[in-house]
């Protein structure tokens, strides 16, 4: 048993006990401190990676670790600290302490930590199911709260779906293959072609890709809002690692191209026009993650390095943007009798000159405006489509940015332009949540200036 | 020499932060007009040692900066560039002049306006695609703002439509610079954005029609041409002063400089297979949009249909595939650039003092402020191309080559500049004469009116003295502008 290569998750696991034990001690007036001590543990697990030799294998060959994967979770454990530093002020002020709080998101993320090194559908189904059932209880928290409850139901209800698919996946994978090993085999039997069906079904799910979107809006709208941005940038990191792992099995498959394809259109249209109709920012916010879902998998469209290069830069800065938007988000729920209906943003920028600045920035790096970085991986999984002669997928990327604009706009807009109709308290913003904004916004401009000190790392 | 070029772009967007961190207006307005001044002088320096007689890029910086993408950090002028970077350096400075006294948020806006400047400068500069390209987006946020924040009426529906529409524009510029950049790769296995890399290469037609359409879109956008200039009415009229100073003179220049720097050398026989399109949408613009602009009541949608017909001279002298046009096309982005900021200097003026734009509610001005009337009458001489002012020269300069090669099409654009003159003198008259129809209320609050304050006339004298340089003593800026058009046309 090589225990070297999985030193951080033990680390994190370690971590997450003894944050649970210290709960069962402590009072709920202690919540802030199990809060930065379980914020330190993704980092301690950071510092872990450093001591890892890769590629290696253990666990009888279930748990695989390559010098991309350490880098998808070195990136997790960064979003994950942020987000858990971002988190226990919102909760406070809420006056709704749940000390679970501070472990549960720690336990989502070993989950994904080891989906991400999984090289077996038995660790992949285990691995995803820890990180779901976190997840299911950390949307549902705001027990008192109607929208918080359905929230957790509907996501509990197609997140089983999903397993479901995930479970009889594996299952056809097995039929057909004789091993629940991921392996590239030649096969093109009908059974094997139905499991990467529903193995990416299944996948696609979680990634909020239409037509098995229908939790996100919900979800997303509902769940308590630090705990929106951990939904829409950890899980979405992990995901798309796993998702270039599996691609490199399933390729070979000519329909793969086409659901992909297929999979990445709906997407990125539907959500892009139905983002227009919103009225909640929180919910517009939801469907822009399934158009960036939809912008994602064109990256999975072929086995080819550039692509999938750029579709990892792409979606770790993206997880950045998306933890800081719901950060700001976050920040101005607290104010009371602050809903996220888009009146309520109105002439933000009287009151918060820095935090409006700063959601603009990120939503400018959404639409893809340079010097922000999410322009590079628009740019670079664009190139990418291009040079394997996916013309009309490449269009269809730039035909969709386009579309979004507007609807990041008007946020921009209400920001700005307009005078705020209703006046809340101001906001204040604790460290953590200053940490995480500040962090997440100069990765966005740095890196989108040297994008090769990230684009670089990622080695195929 | 080199480092120079580098110093005058990021100076202003260094000046951006300093003013975003200390957040103290005296300061903002020092640091801009000085920053502004710097650049300007560092820029006239370049352009006075500037060798014509020697051929390329000069003042160039290359320094790798994302290797695994073929992107460098690369930029230099010709003698196109240098002299647009002047007359942008020169109409930065007269805008910072004019805002002098804004009172609204001026720590803001003139931080926006020291970033635009960066990104005018880079644009016009950059030798990489993606530089280029970044530059040429960098625009895009700062003058959304400024006009959004310090418009007036419909100032977020100005902005929004000017954001969309060249937005949608810049992203088809995206295509083809991809598309460029894919097939340069496909063709050699290296990954380059470098303009001199692609510089070397000749494309398949199919590319180059390609290429050509999705470059020129983008660029017919920003000029704006006819069919795609509907943004620019409207966001000239709810701009403030100095925001549509900026965005005459410098922003719509990108548009054209683009098709002088990548469309013609980058796509020759696309460049002249789509002639009669041009030329179709250039004459079509030059004389429907000077018919527009007779149509209206409000000066600032006047000044900016006149822009549009103007800039249709500019896309038709380029597209003549004479030297002589093509200089007389890149001397009239100048001429205009000059020209147009001053006419919008008159504008804003009005509007300040008597607040409003329409000819109806103004009329016997010339009495009252003396001082402006004088400024506003050459501002216009110089737009409607007189004699002895830049835009002359330029207007002679394009249909004389023009003629020479499409004689039809020279005659129908040259209907166009009569009825530039028409719509000048005639929204003269009504905003400057006319007295006799002036109200006793009127009358009373013209005498109230002050006329140029001292910030005001270096404003307007900056600007108009270099019109007249231009225009008295074309030789040394045609000489320079040849360094560019000899090469773009191949010889």
């Amino acid at each position: 048993m090589n225990w070297n290569a999985v030193i951080p998750e033990l680390v994190l696991a370690l971590g997450i006990l003894l944050v649970f034990v210290l709960d069962l001690f402590s009072d709920k007036k202690h919540y802030r401190l199990l809060s930065v001590i379980s914020a330190l543990v993704p980092i301690a697990s950071l510092i872990s990676l450093l001591f890892v030799q890769y590629p290696a294998r253990t666990l009888f060959d279930l748990f695989e670790v390559n010098a991309l994967n350490l880098l998808g979770k070195a990136i997790l454990y960064i979003l994950t600290s942020l987000a858990i530093f971002s988190m226990h002020d919102y909760y406070e002020k809420k006056g709704s302490v749940y000390t679970e709080l501070s472990y549960l998101p720690l336990l989502s993320t070993l989950g994904l930590s080891i989906l991400i090194s999984s090289a077996n559908l038995v660790l992949v189904f285990v691995s995803l199911e820890l990180a779901s059932i976190g997840m299911y209880v950390m949307v549902s928290l705001l027990r008192d709260d109607y929208l918080s409850k359905e929230a957790g139901y509907k996501y509990l209800m197609i997140g089983s779906v999903g397993t479901s698919m995930l479970a009889l996946g594996s299952v056809f994978y097995y039929a057909s293959t004789g091993s629940l090993f991921l392996k590239e085999y030649r096969d093109e039997n009908s059974l094997f072609l139905l499991s990467m069906f529903l193995l990416l079904s299944a996948l696609a799910l979680k990634a909020s890709a239409v037509p098995y979107h229908f939790w996100t809006p919900d979800a997303y709208e509902g769940a308590p809002t630090p705990i929106t941005g951990y939904l829409s940038s950890v899980p979405k990191v992990a995901l798309y690692f796993l998702l270039v792992e599996l691609l490199g099995y399933f390729y070979h498959l000519k329909q793969w191209l086409i659901l992909v394809a297929i999979l990445s259109i709906l997407s990125m249209f539907y959500a892009n026009f139905v983002a227009y109709t919103q009225r909640s920012v929180k919910r517009l916010m939801a469907y822009s993650t399934i158009a960036h879902a939809g912008y994602f998998l064109l990256g999975l469209s072929l086995a080819d390095p550039q692509l999938q290069k750029a579709l990892l830069f792409y979606v770790s800065l993206y997880a950045f943007a998306s933890l800081g938007t719901f950060t700001i988000m976050s920040v101005l729920e607290k104010r009371s009798g602050f809903s996220h209906h888009i009146l309520d943003y109105r002439g933000l920028y009287k009151d918060h000159p820095i935090l409006a600045s700063l959601f603009a920035l990120f939503l400018f790096a959404f639409i893809g405006i340079p010097p922000m970085a999410l322009f590079v991986g628009k740019l670079t999984l664009f190139m990418g489509l291009v040079n394997n002669m996916l013309l009309p997928l490449a269009i269809a990327l730039v035909l969709a940015s386009i579309l979004s604009a507007g609807y990041y706009l008007r946020v921009v807009v209400s920001l700005f332009l307009q005078e705020g109709e209703r006046r809340f308290p101001p906001a204040k913003v604790s460290g953590g949540e200053a940490l995480t904004l500040l962090l997440c916004s100069l990765l966005m401009v740095l890196l989108g200036i040297f994008p090769n000190l990230l684009y670089d790392l990622i080695k195929l | 020499m080199e480092n120079l070029l580098n110093i005058a772009i990021f100076l202003p967007l260094l000046g951006a932060i300093l003013v975003g961190i200390v957040r103290n207006e005296k300061f903002s307005k020092v640091v801009s007009l000085s920053i502004s001044s710097v650049v300007f002088l560092i820029i006239l320096y370049l352009f006075l040692n500037f060798d014509w007689s020697a051929q390329g890029f000069q003042y160039v910086t290359k320094l790798n900066w994302i290797p695994s993408l073929g992107i460098s950090y690369h930029v230099g002028v010709d003698g196109m560039a240098i002299s647009l970077l002047l007359m942008t350096s020169l109409v930065f400075v007269s805008a910072f002049l004019w805002s002098l006294k804004i009172e609204d948020r001026p720590n803001l806006y003139f931080a926006l306006f020291l970033a635009l400047e960066t990104a005018c400068l880079g644009v016009f500069s950059a030798l990489d695609l993606f530089l280029f390209y970044l530059f040429w987006e960098g625009m895009l946020i700062p003058m959304y703002f400024i006009i959004g924040l310090w418009g007036h009426d419909r100032k977020v529906y100005a902005a929004n439509k000017f954001f969309v529409y060249t937005f949608f524009g810049s992203v088809f510029l995206l295509l083809g610079l991809a598309s460029i950049v894919v097939y340069g790769y496909i063709m050699t296995g290296t990954i380059s954005f470098d303009y001199t890399f692609h510089m070397a290469f000749s494309y398949p037609m199919f590319l180059q029609i390609a290429g050509f359409l999705l470059f020129g879109l983008g660029f017919a956008v920003k000029i704006p041409m006819w069919p795609v200039h509907t943004w620019l009415p409207d966001a000239h009229v709810e701009a403030p002063t100095a925001g549509s100073m900026v965005l005459a003179a410098v922003l719509l220049k990108m548009g054209t400089y683009g098709f002088v720097r990548y469309s013609l050398p980058l796509f020759p026989d696309a460049s002249k297979y789509f002639i009669p399109l041009i030329f179709f949408l250039s004459v079509v613009a030059i004389i429907y949009t000077a018919m527009m602009a007779i149509a209206q009541t409000h000066i600032k949608r006047l000044i900016a249909y006149s822009s549009i017909s103007h800039m249709g001279v500019v896309t038709l002298g380029t597209f003549a595939m004479d030297l002589n046009a093509l200089n007389g096309a890149i001397y009239m982005m100048i001429a205009h650039g000059l020209s147009s900021a001053a006419l919008f200097m008159s504008a804003g003026f009005i509007y300040d003092r008597v607040h409003s734009y329409h000819m109806d509610d103004l009329g016997g001005l010339a009495r009252y402020v003396p001082k402006l009337a004088v400024f506003f009458m050459i501002s216009g001489l110089a737009g409607i191309g007189f004699p002895g002012l830049a835009g002359f020269v330029a207007e002679f300069l394009v249909f004389l080559g023009t003629y020479k090669n499409f004689p039809v099409w020279a005659f129908i654009a040259g209907v166009g500049i009569v009825l530039s003159a028409a719509y000048f003198l005639y929204m003269y008259k009504r905003v400057m004469f006319e007295e006799e129809t002036l109200s006793e209320y009127r009358l009373e609050k013209w005498k109230q009116l002050k006329d140029l304050e001292l910030h005001h006339m270096l404003s307007f004298i900056l600007i108009i003295a270099s019109a007249f340089i231009m225009g008295l003593y074309p030789y040394p800026f045609v000489k320079i502008i040849e360094h560019t058009s000899r090469y773009v046309l191949g010889g």
